[in-house]
């Protein structure tokens, strides 16, 4: 899909950072990572 | 009925569970396994760097296939007999080789590190490190602690990670040590004096076997290669992709690249991740004869129920092309699982150089796949033995994965790429999207929780294969 394409390069920003290590947000994306994850295996599960 | 497994990783160990739960107390279900423990693959991550000890990655196998009504062979099944429905083991301890008999059989043997395939790689008779098995992982710490060693006194040092063979796969481990490196160094303050190096036959950065990903991050869609490009440059990593790793010497790597230029990167310490072939055993018929190729194909890797010789396009537009039973289609009680099944083709797209070197980073079948893969084998074999006929099915083209890579270990400052991908195997007609993938269950995102996401998963993964209540609730 991408061999060869030329992309936009992503920046991580000082408020990317800043984002990525505050413990409550992080709390918050865990959580809602850890539904994500059971979504995920919800819609796979056709076993 | 017997019912054999021949590997005790996440695909055979998750199907020994489910079969010794379901059918144990009735039926035979017997484990041959050539280690007494469990490994707990993805953390040997940490180990190379010396943040985890080898001990807490592994559980003994024998009290937990006690409990789960599951006998446990420890050894190394050396031949098949499919015709005959035995395999010979050569038990651990030593002595006369040993006999077991199946009705059904499944083949999860996890993968054989060909290192012998480049020139050079390999901690054994070679220059490379490895992560890929727990002593390799426990070599490359002291090694690694050497470099540190060098740096403190001033030294600079080149880290070279990534593949060491064009179709090599699991190039998310090398990755998950790379940025773990880096953030080892940045907490012993020595990150000004290493240089570190990517060197991968993925077809971009971010690749990862599965053809990148797409997904919407700050609201806008971007693609694993720009995503992952981010993290690198971040980090301080250069990268070079599109490289066929052919020799390794004492101080130089030497690689051809897509366009079939030859050169060379020096090193001070290298990881590279081997080519992964199927296992050594023997395929044998009634009469002595060689029946491998009713069982396996050239690398070692058991056919099943995929359409195997797909032009790569054709493949890409054939979701059922991939395997949805994992059963051999010559001998029907034969079954495989995890790394063992030989899949139908690439999800990347394939390069050729101009000198005929194929470069084609191989399907990722580990950690989550090869648990459902195995969990689909032991549910049909469950209902083989009760029902006569298999209910379950799934194909690589509907199964979702997720891909927590960790970029740094600690739960106070430490980050992981999270990736989830659903399907792992673009379906382009049932999301006939740039990816052939689900946008909305696709989804990338790197950070704190990340980092908590990866120690939970390691604790509540041990908690599962270790049979423990509410084992089943646990999704692989």
């Amino acid at each position: 899909m991408r061999g060869a394409q030329v992309t936009k390069e992503l920046e991580i920003t000082d408020r990317d950072r800043a984002r990525m290590n505050n413990k409550f947000l992080q709390f918050f994306r865990f959580i809602v990572l850890n539904l994500k994850i059971l979504k995920a295996v919800d819609r796979s599960k056709r076993a | 009925m017997k019912v054999v497994i021949i590997g005790a990783g996440f695909a055979g160990h998750t199907a020994a569970l489910y079969l010794g739960d379901a059918l144990g107390k009735d039926h035979e279900i017997t484990v041959i396994n050539r280690f007494e423990h469990f490994w707990y693959v993805p953390s040997w991550v940490w180990v190379g760097i010396g943040r985890m000890k080898v001990e807490q990655t592994r559980f003994e196998l024998a009290p937990v296939y006690e409990k789960m009504h599951v006998g446990f062979v420890h050894g190394s099944a050396v031949s098949i007999h499919p015709d005959d429905r035995y395999v010979m083991v050569d038990p651990a301890g030593g002595g006369e080789q040993q006999k077991v008999d199946y009705d059904y059989l499944l083949i999860a043997t996890g993968p054989k590190l060909n290192y012998d395939a480049t020139e050079g790689l390999g901690p054994k008779h070679g220059f490379s490190q490895s992560i890929c098995t727990a002593p390799h992982a426990e070599a490359s710490r002291d090694t690694y602690f050497e470099q540190i060693e060098r740096m403190e006194k001033g030294e600079k040092v080149k880290f070279v990670i990534g593949t060491g063979h064009p179709s090599a796969t699991c190039q998310g481990a090398a990755f998950e040590y790379i940025t773990n490196i880096h953030k080892d160094l940045v907490r012993r303050k020595l990150r000004d004096k290493a240089e570190l190096c990517w060197l991968s036959n993925e077809q971009a950065v971010g690749d990862f076997g599965v053809d990148g990903v797409m997904a919407r991050y700050k609201g806008e869609m971007v693609t694993s290669e720009q995503f992952i490009g981010a993290v690198f440059r971040e980090y301080g990593v250069e990268w070079n992709v599109q490289r066929a790793v052919h020799k390794v010497d004492e101080s130089k790597i030497y690689w051809e690249d897509a366009s079939g230029t030859y050169g060379e990167s020096t090193y001070d310490f290298t990881m590279l991740i081997p080519q992964f072939t199927g296992g050594d055993m023997r395929y044998v018929g009634t009469d002595g004869e060689d029946v491998s190729e009713r069982v396996v194909n050239a690398a070692g890797l058991v056919k099943v129920d995929a359409t195997y010789g797909l032009p790569f396009d054709r493949l890409r537009t054939n979701p059922t092309a991939w395997p949805e039973l994992y059963q051999n289609p010559y001998y029907e009680n034969i079954f495989a699982a995890g790394i063992a099944f030989a899949p139908p083709g690439p999800i990347s797209v394939p390069l050729t150089t101009p000198n005929g070197t194929v470069i084609s980073a191989a399907p990722p079948r580990t950690g989550m796949v090869s648990g459902i893969t195995g969990r689909i084998v032991a549910k049909n074999l469950i209902d083989l033995i009760t029902q006569g006929r298999m209910t379950h099915g799934e194909r690589m083209t509907e199964m979702a994965a997720a891909c927590i890579a960790s970029m740094g270990d600690s739960l106070w400052d430490g980050s992981a790429a999270t990736i989830m991908i659903y399907p792992v195997v673009p379906d382009f007609r049932r999301y006939p999207n740039e990816g052939g993938r689900d946008t909305f269950v696709t989804h990338m995102e790197m950070g704190l929780g990340g980092a908590w996401m990866k120690r939970m998963i390691q604790t509540t993964f041990m908690h599962k294969l270790r049979g423990r209540i509410g084992w089943k609730m646990i999704p692989e």
